[in-house]
């Protein structure tokens, strides 16, 4: 059994600046005589990212933010031996600057429903002991001794359950149709390859709680009757491929994997698959091929993988999110679970909330939560002085949803009607300097060398809508091409062979619905008001504005402005570069975005150094 | 059985059907690039995509991998099809625009320029992966792949470099639709005797053959290539004529067989060879494609042949001026003193059909015209009257020229000038000789050959047909050159002298034949090698004389070491009497 301790001081964000703190934290309490009272324990992510890295105190709950080395001994001091929080480093409100010592009372929390990542930043992810000590591997306990496969399943239904890897298909479905297939040999997969940029849920889930994973798919195993599993880990992840080996390793020493299991005759075990990081390995026909150790490229699938999937037999392949759903849908039951979320979506969604946003990071909000409520309110908004624009979801084949549709509910339905998806969970918050043609084109570029180039569609046909996104940008384009745009754009959509093709041009088509006028800015005005594409934009200052306070020419790398205090200051459009860093920097609104082919029109203007 | 609904009309399917397959079998057409019915589908070119309904849902489908499932109802030609072809055949046809496969399919689809900037206008691939497919699944080479990823993916060998696994089986410049493969020559080994282009490894032997049935030639066929190179581990390659053959026809496992049969006559008839022209280097045989054999020139012109019988160069066109240059290798000193005979009258026919079909001038230079046979002067003064300028005096030396034509030099002994003549053809009207494995069969029957290589006749007059060991006859070119209808006569004779032993039922022998003594033979086997009329064979390690073949020349008494052999009648004991009696009496 596990010592007992007076304190734990957890450790989150395992990633970057924070690998020293774990060390020093040990060797300042070995030094204070307190080794046998205080643990150290590293545990996952807590998702939020912009105050990391994060600490906190167990039982009393201090929740420390952007905590470096040198912060230790004071934490020790204070919070440790003499029970009083350090002000210094507590978290404080962005309006307000009121400070904020307990994790529960952070607004960043407050609105969210930590039921997938309920462990993560919890639990030492290293330790089975402590995952069982918070109710781990009862679920499959309670499914093993006291149900039948079809009962799970029944279950699973019941509960409303969607698959998390993007398309929202009902797993009790899939896991009924796996068991119903033919066949004695059968798998379930776990899909850890989480391929989106700048999405990281899955892999805090298998970094940060492996077994939750491990025990959603013996779970599955046991409902659709497959006695194998594998985990497909992006190559990228090697700490979520150690932690889950560790986990997979202990669970087999506590006898949870393996030959029968708890005593009920199931057997099952798990093997870690390792996969080379192409985005659309993630798609499942994809995935299935290079599990089987070959090119990982999708194949036409009129025949479901739950009936001929890996090595041609029935395959059960659900996202990591999903499967860390099934252990709470288990113990707490479909009826809690269902009366989560909205009609059609049910439980609860993690979120990569990122962009121009106060507080980026990882969130966990019941489904049916406003797209408001989640930038404003959790996501805390857009920085001083800028604007939501839009907001991205779905990933790099996402859309783009305008701010006037911000009340519109997440979920599954909501999402797809607007144009968009709901994706693995990237959420991006887009301003007012976001030029929507310019975002396109990044998605795009991006898709453009994840295709695999298979078909034909989406290989040619993404080309081509980059080179007219291109030279919209760039002011090449004419009228016509928007069409051009949109007739590629439904034909890669309707004729492409897999997901990746047939969802790549979501964000041409959901910007052209929601900013098509900012398009045809760019072609007949050649002009763009975000001030991104560079070609068809010059930054002027206006002058009653302009204080005079040098700020814009401090930012310039181009040592294009000039001016003397108190003084209108000048750009040079000779030297310019039109990146926009004095834009951003101005506390006046004095620096003005106008169309390139106005320069000449500008009263000729001596520039003093 | 299936039901479906395609353009309004019902049609039935079996299970493992595509939508693809029962519009291909009901002659609806679908236009594909990607598909062969000899792979499993593919869905890369998307060009299939039909409308498929189901269960009220409206969706695009690729036909050649949706399955014909029980009602569904598909449209093949709607808007939404027609459409996405459409862009689809722009977004192909800007990327390879001078391919007129794609060129044409996009026509169809109201697409005539590339609506695009092409990056590289010499692109002819569009990945459609049947040269990949066919090299893994099939042929099981796996020398071509894909490289690289989405727009720059490419197909080639291993780091695109020249492999020596390529076996040069040239299956997938057969399945490339659009023609963006080419096999080079390196080492033209095997085709260098075939230049006008390889036939398939499984063809009908000719269009006159009996049975008429495909043959397969081993040496080329994929699957007993793959079989030999990897010492029989790859044994499952290609197999395609296996999988399309629907009267399951094709049996792999058929060997050669070698037949042991006791016959009392043979017919040798095993014919003549073309003498090579590359011997006598002043016909540049083999400097220029355009320079060819008259045997080449019947395969060219030849219906089953490579061109369907339309006489064309290299580059496809056709030759405005064809040379035929007679007694190639025939009436000369430093080949063959003798004249081929067939070779005048074919040289006629070639000239015949070179008009016929090309209206190209042609010459012929001849040294004289042996129109010997029936009708043959005829068809000589029509070849003439076609326009046939007949240059009489030999050919005498094929120049190659630098811009590829080839001039030809000769005397125009009529004239008494020399003349040379650029034309883009010549054709050599090489002579035949006796097969180079003559000697062979020669051995085999104790037949005996004339100084010019053909097999010897027992009497040049009186018999034409026989040999010099009985039983044994002689049929056509084997026995000196002839043309088809000597050849039938000659046949024929043969035929008739062997029915005639055939229906006497027995032959008669002269008494007069060598018997081994057993008990004297040690079996040293020197009798074997001696007997002209391979009467002596070996059975159970002693000699053993056919009495029938035994023309009792005693060659073999004499050599036999153990003196175990005796002449009957000509007995040692019988000539010393006879002896004995002659000197007595003197
Ligand atoms: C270019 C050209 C054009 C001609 N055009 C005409 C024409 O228009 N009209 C005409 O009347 N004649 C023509 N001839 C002549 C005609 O080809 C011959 O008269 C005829 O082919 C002779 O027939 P054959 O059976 O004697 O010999 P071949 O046709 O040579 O047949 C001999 C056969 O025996 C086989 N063989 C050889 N050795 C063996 C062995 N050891 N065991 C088993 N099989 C063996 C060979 O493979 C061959 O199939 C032409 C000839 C040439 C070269
Ligand atoms: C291009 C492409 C990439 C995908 N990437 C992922 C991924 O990284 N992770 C994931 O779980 N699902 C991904 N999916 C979705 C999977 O195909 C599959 O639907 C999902 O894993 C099924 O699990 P679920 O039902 O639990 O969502 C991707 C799909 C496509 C078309
Ligand atoms: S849609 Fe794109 S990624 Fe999917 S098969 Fe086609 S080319 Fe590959
Ligand atoms: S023929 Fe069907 S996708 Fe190419």
């Amino acid at each position: 059994m596990a010592d007992l301790y007076r304190a734990d001081v957890l450790i989150s964000c395992l990633h970057g600046q924070s690998a020293d703190l774990a060390p020093t934290f040990r060797q300042e309490i070995e030094r204070r005589g307190m080794a046998g009272e205080v643990r150290v324990v590293e545990t996952g992510c807590r998702g939020f990212c912009s105050v990391g890295p994060v600490v906190s105190i167990q039982p009393d709950g201090e929740f420390y933010v952007n905590v470096q080395p040198a912060d230790v001994p004071e934490i020790v001091e204070e919070t440790l031996v003499k029970g009083r929080p350090v002000q210094r480093l507590t978290y404080k409100e962005p309006t307000t600057r009121k400070s904020i010592t307990k994790y529960d009372d952070i607004p960043f929390y407050g609105k969210q429903m930590r039921i997938v990542f309920r462990n993560t930043g919890l639990i030492d992810p290293q330790s089975i002991d402590e995952y069982i000590a918070v109710g781990g591997y009862e679920a499959l306990g309670k499914v093993l001794t006291s149900m039948t496969p079809e009962e799970v399943i029944e279950e699973v239904k019941k509960s409303g359950l969607r698959g998390r890897g993007g398309a929202g298909f009902r797993t009790g479905r899939k896991w009924e149709s796996t068991r119903k297939a033919k066949g004695d040999v059968k798998y379930v997969i776990a899909n850890g390859d989480e391929g989106d940029p700048g999405a990281f849920m899955d892999r805090s889930l298998m970094e940060g709680d492996p077994h939750a994973v491990l025990e959603g798919m013996a779970i599955a195993g046991f409902a659709v009757g497959a006695n194998q599993g594998y985990v497909y880990v992006r190559d990228e992840y090697p700490l979520a491929v150690k932690n889950l080996n560790l986990a997979i390793q202990q669970a087999h020493e506590y006898g949870l994997l393996g030959e029968d299991i708890l005593g009920s005759g199931f057997a099952f075990d798990i093997g870690i698959v390792r996969g080379a990081g192409a985005f659309v390995c993630g798609e499942s026909s994809a995935l299935m091929q290079s599990l089987e150790g070959k090119v990982g490229e999708p194949r036409s699938k009129h025949v479901h993988a739950t009936d001929r999937g890996l090595w041609d037999r029935p395959s059960c392949l659900n996202n990591v999110e999903t499967l860390a759903n099934i252990p709470v849908i288990m113990l707490r039951g479909a009826e809690w679970f269902a009366s989560i979320g909205t009609e059609n979506s049910k439980g609860t969604k993690g979120f990569c909330l990122v962009g121009k946003i106060r507080n980026p990071g990882l969130i966990e909000v019941p489904m049916g939560m406003t797209l408001k409520e989640i930038i404003y309110d959790i996501g805390g908004g857009p920085p001083r002085g800028r604007k939501v624009k839009a907001v991205q979801t779905g990933g790099p084949s996402g859309g783009c949803i305008p701010t006037s549709r911000l009340d519109l509910a997440v979920d599954y339905e909501t999402l797809s009607q607007a144009g968009s998806m709901m994706g693995s969970g990237g959420m991006i918050a887009l301003d007012d300097r976001t030029c929507m043609v310019d975002i396109s084109r990044f998605f795009l570029e991006f898709l453009k060398d994840e295709s695999c180039g298979k078909c034909a569609p989406c290989r040619e046909g993404i080309k081509r809508m980059l080179e007219i996104l291109t030279a919209i940008s760039n002011g090449d384009a004419k009228m016509g091409d928007i069409d051009t745009l949109e007739t590629l754009a439904k034909t890669v959509q309707a004729a492409s062979l897999c997901g990746l093709g047939k969802s790549a041009p979501n964000p041409v088509l959901s910007t052209l619905q929601y900013f098509r006028q900012e398009y045809e800015q760019h072609i007949t005005e050649k002009f763009c008001p975000s001030g991104v594409c560079r070609s068809l934009v010059a930054y002027v200052v206006v002058d009653d504005k302009c204080k005079g306070c040098g700020l814009c020419i401090k930012v310039c790398s181009q040592e294009s402005i000039a001016g003397s205090a108190k003084q209108p200051h000048v750009i040079d459009q000779a030297t310019c570069i039109q990146c926009g860093a004095c834009f951003d920097a101005c506390r006046f609104d004095a620096i003005q975005v106008i169309p390139r082919s106005q320069v000449e029109l500008l009263p000729k203007q001596e520039v003093h150094a | 059985m299936n039901k479906l609904i395609i353009d309004g009309a019902e049609y039935q399917a079996q299970d493992d059907q595509t939508i693809l397959d029962v519009c291909r079998q009901n002659g609806i057409e679908i236009p594909t690039l990607c598909y062969h019915p000899a792979m499993e589908p593919y869905g890369a070119c998307r060009l299939c995509t039909v409308e498929v309904i189901r269960h009220g849902w409206s969706n695009l489908h690729t036909a050649c991998t949706h399955p014909a499932w029980d009602g569904l109802e598909v449209k093949t030609q709607s808007p939404a099809v027609y459409d996405v072809r459409r862009t689809l055949m722009g977004l192909f046809l800007s990327r390879c625009p001078h391919v007129p496969v794609i060129q044409n399919l996009a026509r169809q689809y109201g697409v005539t320029e590339p609506p695009f900037a092409t990056d590289d206008p010499d692109q002819k691939c569009i990945l459609c992966g049947l040269c990949v497919r066919v090299c893994n699944d099939l042929v099981k080479a796996n020398v071509i792949n894909f490289s690289d990823r989405g727009i720059d993916r490419q197909v080639g060998p291993p780091f695109l470099e020249k492999t020596r696994d390529c076996i040069g089986c040239g299956a997938c410049t057969i399945v490339c639709p659009t023609g963006a493969i080419d096999i080079v020559l390196e080492e033209a080994g095997v085709y260098a005797e075939k230049p006008l282009g390889p036939t398939a490894a499984i063809y009908v032997p000719s269009l006159q053959a009996v049975p008429r049935v495909p043959v397969i030639d081993t040496d080329s066929c994929i699957r007993f290539r793959q079989q030999d190179r990897s010492n029989g581990k790859i044994a499952d390659a290609c197999g395609v004529c296996q999988t399309l053959c629907e009267a399951n026809a094709i049996d792999f496992d058929q060997q050669d067989e070698i037949l042991d049969l006791t016959v009392g006559s043979v017919i040798v008839a095993t014919g003549f060879e073309m003498w090579d022209p590359k011997k006598l280097s002043q016909y540049s045989y083999g400097r220029s494609p355009h320079i060819i054999t008259g045997m080449e020139f019947e395969r060219l012109s030849n219906a089953g042949g490579p061109t369907g019988g339309q006489i064309l160069l290299s580059d496809g066109s056709k030759p405005k001026r064809v040379a035929i240059i007679h007694c190639v290798g025939s009436r000369d000193h430093n080949a063959h003193a003798y004249c081929s005979r067939i070779c005048c009258m074919y040289s006629l026919k070639h000239a015949h059909l070179v008009r016929d079909k090309t209206g190209a001038e042609v010459y012929e230079f001849y040294m004289d015209m042996r129109a010997f046979g029936k009708g043959y002067e005829e068809f000589y003064e029509r070849v003439q009257e076609e326009g046939v300028t007949m240059v009489r005096g030999r050919g005498a030396v094929v120049d190659v020229l630098p811009n590829g034509k080839l001039r030809v030099k000769g005397e125009d002994a009529d004239l008494g000038k020399l003349l040379a003549v650029d034309v883009d053809m010549v054709v050599l009207s090489t002579a035949i000789e006796a097969p180079h494995d003559a000697d062979k069969i020669s051995a085999l029957f104790g037949l005996g050959r004339t100084a010019d290589g053909w097999f010897a006749e027992a009497h040049p007059k009186l018999r034409p047909v026989e040999t010099n060991t009985d039983g044994v006859f002689l049929a056509g070119c084997a026995q000196g050159p002839k043309d088809v209808p000597d050849t039938v006569a000659h046949a024929g004779a043969a035929s008739a002298a062997v029915l005639g032993l055939l229906d006497r039922g027995e032959v008669v022998i002269a008494p007069t034949v060598a018997e081994v003594n057993r008990d004297d033979c040690v079996g040293c086997g020197d009798c074997l090698l001696v007997c002209p009329y391979t009467a002596i064979t070996r059975v159970e390690g002693k000699a053993q004389i056919n009495a029938a073949l035994c023309k009792g020349c005693g060659t073999c008494v004499a050599t036999c070491p153990s003196g175990a052999i005796m002449a009957l009648h000509f007995t040692d004991d019988q000539i010393v009497a006879q002896i004995d009696g002659v000197l007595a009496w003197a």
